[in-house]
């Protein structure tokens, strides 16, 4: 268990790509490294599949200290984020969290433009209510100025104007196949849709198809040998991997 | 009905504190009367008790009328004991207070010196010379339960002096119980000092206070703000000179009209930036009402603490990270002063194999625990555990099998892969824990991809109740 870690996020795109255009940025579009961006629910109970796509994000971007802002009501409806479990499997770049839980929105919009212009940790998650276009606009100008991305996990609910970088949408999707037991869910898979995007315009509504491996030091049956349950990672591989401890 | 207080116009008249109502009402039949509140009236005296911080730090509540001064150290500030006493007064009498004071080295000689003391007749009592001091005074100084005086009262002793030769043993005679017999003794001995008085005082005991009387009352915010700035400098020095921080400050705003306000921070570690100190008290300054002027502002340190100065590195590149916990502290400061103390918290994990007592929430104390313990060897774990597990209704193939139909949040959903069980049992070593069931977890995933953990409370003919009861407890991303 504690040898797990996300090691690969894209793996296919379902709509035939666009061709990029140079000089913007590639996937995931600056998620956790810079600005402020959306991550919002595809419908109700997707809000995991949410956490473990802002997770891997963060943990690509190799943020080490993250102040973790959650409303009550989110965590009454979509439980606690398990920081140790969190830790084992998703996020082990991640050195500390901060856990804030209060129940106004503005004390929550308040704290992470606070922790933003702080820079005293590198990475902001807030989950709440989709903020108003005014609130978004503030978060984005204070991350800005001072360089400290944040990542908001909003409810499927989440529409209309933003003042953030990019809007992501995530569903859970079927897991893969799991080689080791027919019946049992395998590697988590999630289908994500780039909504908005201000920094690369051209990739607004792609899909991205992503899996979040998380068996790098596993045996894998060989070709041949395995069951045909075993699925071939298809796709095209774009690794975006640590360093397996 | 009786009367509690009576006012020096009342007094004159005949009607005395203790009378019945309809006694005095006869004696005096203009008299107007009003409900004694008790809520309000020691609401008030705690009121006046913080205002009259301003004089000595260390104030006590004594019983439903009386404070307790604890002047040592302090008055010569105010130019001598005779000279405090007077500007203290002063101050009463203009926020027209009736009150009566004494000074003593005792609590008990300077409660009765001033039970006795006339309205703006001052005595001090001499240390060591509290014998001679309270001779001639009424045994009722000597705060005794009212059954108490009337027995002395029918001895023939009505003076403090009286007391002072007798035979101790011939008192517990004459007293129905040894307790109150002692209880006589005892106020006596402490009065005289030969026994101690602990006073628990009102405000925890400063060890550094800095002060800044204004020539012209603050009126507004801005001034207060001000003000503060100048004590934290001058607080920030003393405790540098004695090498110390301090986790909580306390700002004492004192009103000319005889009232007081306060606000306080607490840091996560030891503190004394003075730019630190104005920065946290920011959020908290608006509380301050100045209301008809503000003459003294007081800034005190307490929770002292050694400074842990730590040297930060560099650059960020040589340490590969960029997490700072001394920032990280400063932050979680500001966020409590405005949310509230220990609003801000980490996860600390526990030794426990039940998933809810697998990690406690505790303030952050500006210190993350040093080793993470590794997980227990178990199953795979969600990634966000609900409060409370929530009741599932569940459609299985066979009894003991995982779920292929569950309700949950009253929405019926289809599940068409699983994984388990993984049994949890119960911590049966706690006392508290005798009557759970164990826990078959199951990891399943339904049509639309979502992934849950399930479990069923309880094995079929455990014998501890029912048949067993399926919940949802968590979420797979």
């Amino acid at each position: 268990m504690n040898i797990m870690g996300v090691r690969l996020v894209k793996a296919s795109t379902l709509l035939p790509s666009r061709q990029a255009v140079s000089g913007e940025p590639s996937f995931p579009f600056g998620l956790a490294r810079s600005g402020v961006q959306e991550v919002a629910e595809a419908s109700f109970g997707d809000h995991a599949a949410v956490t473990g796509f802002a997770l891997a994000a963060a943990e690509k971007a190799g943020a080490s200290g993250v102040l973790w802002i959650t409303g009550y009501r989110q965590s009454q409806e979509h439980g606690r984020l398990v920081e140790r479990w969190a830790k084992g499997t998703f996020a082990s770049s991640v050195e500390a969290v901060l856990h804030l839980e209060t129940r106004k929105r503005e004390h929550i919009l308040w704290a992470a433009e606070e922790a933003i212009k702080s820079r005293a940790v590198s990475l902001v998650m807030v989950e709440t209510e989709a903020p108003d276009f005014t609130a978004s606009r503030r978060l984005s100008l204070a991350s800005e100025a001072s360089g400290v991305p944040a990542i908001l996990l909003l409810p499927a609910r989440t529409e209309g104007s933003t003042a953030a970088q990019a809007r992501w949408r995530v569903a859970s999707g079927a897991s893969l196949p799991n080689p080791f037991d027919g019946q049992a869910p395998g590697v988590p898979v999630w289908n994500v849709t780039l909504e908005r995007c201000r920094t690369a315009p051209s990739q607004v509504g792609r899909h991205f198809t992503l899996r979040a491996d998380d068996e790098p030091l596993s045996l894998h049956p060989s070709q041949g040998l395995a069951p045909d349950k075993v699925a071939p990672r298809a796709g095209e591989a774009f690794v975006l991997h640590r360093i397996a401890g | 009905m009786d009367i509690v207080c009576a006012n020096q116009r009342a007094r004159k008249q005949g009607v005395v504190d203790g009378l019945r109502f309809t006694d005095a009402k006869a004696r005096a039949p203009d008299l107007t009367a009003a409900h004694a509140d008790r809520a309000a009236e020691a609401q008030s005296l705690k009121r006046l008790a913080h205002w009259m911080v301003r004089w000595s730090p260390f104030i006590a509540l004594d019983g439903e009328e009386g404070l307790i001064l604890d002047t040592a150290g302090c008055d010569h500030l105010f130019g001598g004991e005779a000279k405090m006493m007077k500007a203290i007064s002063m101050r009463f009498d203009e926020a027209e207070i009736p009150h009566r004071m004494g000074l003593a080295s005792t609590v008990g000689a300077a409660m009765a010196v001033a039970l006795c003391a006339k309205q703006g007749v001052h005595t001090i009592l001499a240390p060591g010379r509290e014998k001679e001091g309270l001779q001639g005074l009424p045994i009722a100084a000597l705060r005794l339960s009212a059954s108490s005086l009337n027995r002395l009262r029918r001895f023939g002793l009505t003076r403090i002096g009286q007391l002072y030769d007798l035979d101790r043993r011939a008192l517990h005679r004459r007293f129905p119980s040894k307790e109150a017999a002692n209880a006589v003794v005892l106020r006596l001995d402490q009065a005289l000092g030969r026994l101690g008085e602990p006073i628990s005082p009102l405000l925890p005991n400063p060890r550094f206070a800095c002060r800044l009387s204004c020539a012209e009352p603050l009126i507004s915010s801005e001034g207060v703000a001000a003000g503060l700035e100048t004590l934290s400098d001058q607080l920030s020095a003393a405790l540098a000179t004695s090498g110390q921080g301090a986790q909580r400050f306390t700002l004492h705003a004192f009103r000319a009209d005889g009232t007081s306000a306060l606000a306080s921070i607490a840091t996560a570690r030891p503190e004394r930036l003075a730019e630190r100190i104005t920065y946290l008290f920011r959020e908290r300054i608006g509380s301050i009402d100045p209301g008809y002027g503000i003459d003294l502002l007081m800034l005190t340190a307490q929770r002292l603490g050694a400074m842990t100065e730590s040297v930060a590195p560099l650059s960020a590149e040589l340490t590969g990270t960029r997490f700072d916990p001394q920032e990280a502290s400063l932050l979680a400061d500001k966020i409590n002063a405005r949310l509230g103390d220990g609003a801000v918290t980490i996860r600390v994990p526990k030794e426990s194999h039940i998933p809810e007592r697998d990690e406690r929430s505790e303030p952050f104390d500006g210190e993350f625990p040093s080793h993470l313990a590794p997980p227990p060897q178990a199953g795979p774990r969600p990634l966000r555990l609900l409060r409370q597990p929530e009741p599932l209704q569940v459609m299985a193939a066979v009894p003991d099998g995982p779920p292929m139909r569950i309700t949950w949040r009253r929405v019926p959903r289809r599940i068409l892969k699983a994984e388990g069980p993984e049994r949890i049992a119960p911590e049966w070593w706690k006392l508290s824990e005798k009557r759970s069931r164990a826990r078959d977890y199951y990891r399943i995933e339904d049509d639309q991809g979502r992934r849950y953990w399930v479990y069923r409370d309880g094995l079929y003919d455990d014998g501890r109740g029912g048949p067993p009861q399926w919940f949802l407890h968590g979420f797979f991303p």
